[in-house]
């Protein structure tokens, strides 16, 4: 089980810079999809790279789905050097995404976000509208119900 | 009230799918806050876990 609460209260406490995307917005909007991880589009600024990894260091992040064992630093030249990080950590699986399908980076989308309060920690989240064009721009035939269920909501607000 | 700056024509695949969704489950869900919605959304993963979990037993049980 992916532990939203934890993961949020980690990021919010040291600051990090982020907006929820995904099947976590979906949820925040009011999908009754099941998600099993956190998908967070992320500012790429070199000092929210340290927050991201004093955030995170606690709870033991590692490439989800990777060999145990591989040679993996937590640290920001590792962020620096990459930009899309699908981990494990030990409270649950989350997406640090540099950049996403159809949206662009941090920067790009932080004009379309709502702020919520999520478990004490105000947090960032992709608009229902911006949602909804996003998934639509990636084109992935997975989204096409997910999109179908956003799109009813946004007809019900 | 809703953005209506939403300028996308309606998709003939996402309409379809539209048809097949379970509308009060989404009714049930926009009555919840942002919050109360994650937390469902966790005990879900949990029983998602649970099902798995219960099905390999069962499996293994088998051989």
């Amino acid at each position: 089980m992916t532990d939203f609460a934890g993961l949020l209260r980690a990021l919010g406490k040291t600051e990090v810079e982020f907006i929820i995307v995904g099947g976590a917005a979906a949820t925040a909007h009011g999908s009754a999809r099941l998600t099993q991880d956190l998908e967070l589009v992320y500012s790429r600024q070199p000092l929210n790279l340290q927050r991201i990894v004093r955030a995170l260091a606690p709870y033991s992040p590692y490439l989800r789905g990777a060999p145990p064992g591989l040679p993996f630093e937590w640290d920001v030249s590792t962020l620096q050097r990459g930009l899309n990080f699908t981990l494990i950590t030990s409270l649950g699986a989350i997406d640090l995404l540099g950049e996403i399908a159809g949206g662009g980076s941090y920067e790009n989308l932080a004009a379309d976000t709502i702020v919520l309060d999520l478990f004490g920690i105000r947090c960032r989240c992709l608009s229902l509208r911006r949602l909804i064009e996003v998934k639509r721009a990636a084109g992935r035939p997975r989204d096409l119900e997910a999109i179908a269920e956003l799109e009813l909501i946004f007809s019900r607000q | 009230m809703a953005d209506q700056s939403i300028n996308m024509l309606p998709d003939p695949v996402i309409e379809r799918y539209k048809r097949d969704l379970d509308v009060t489950l989404i009714i049930e869900n926009l009555k919840l806050t942002a919050e109360e919605r994650f937390v469902r959304l966790m005990k879900l993963q949990e029983f998602a876990e649970e099902l798995d979990r219960a099905g390999k037993q069962k499996e293994s049980g088998r051989d």
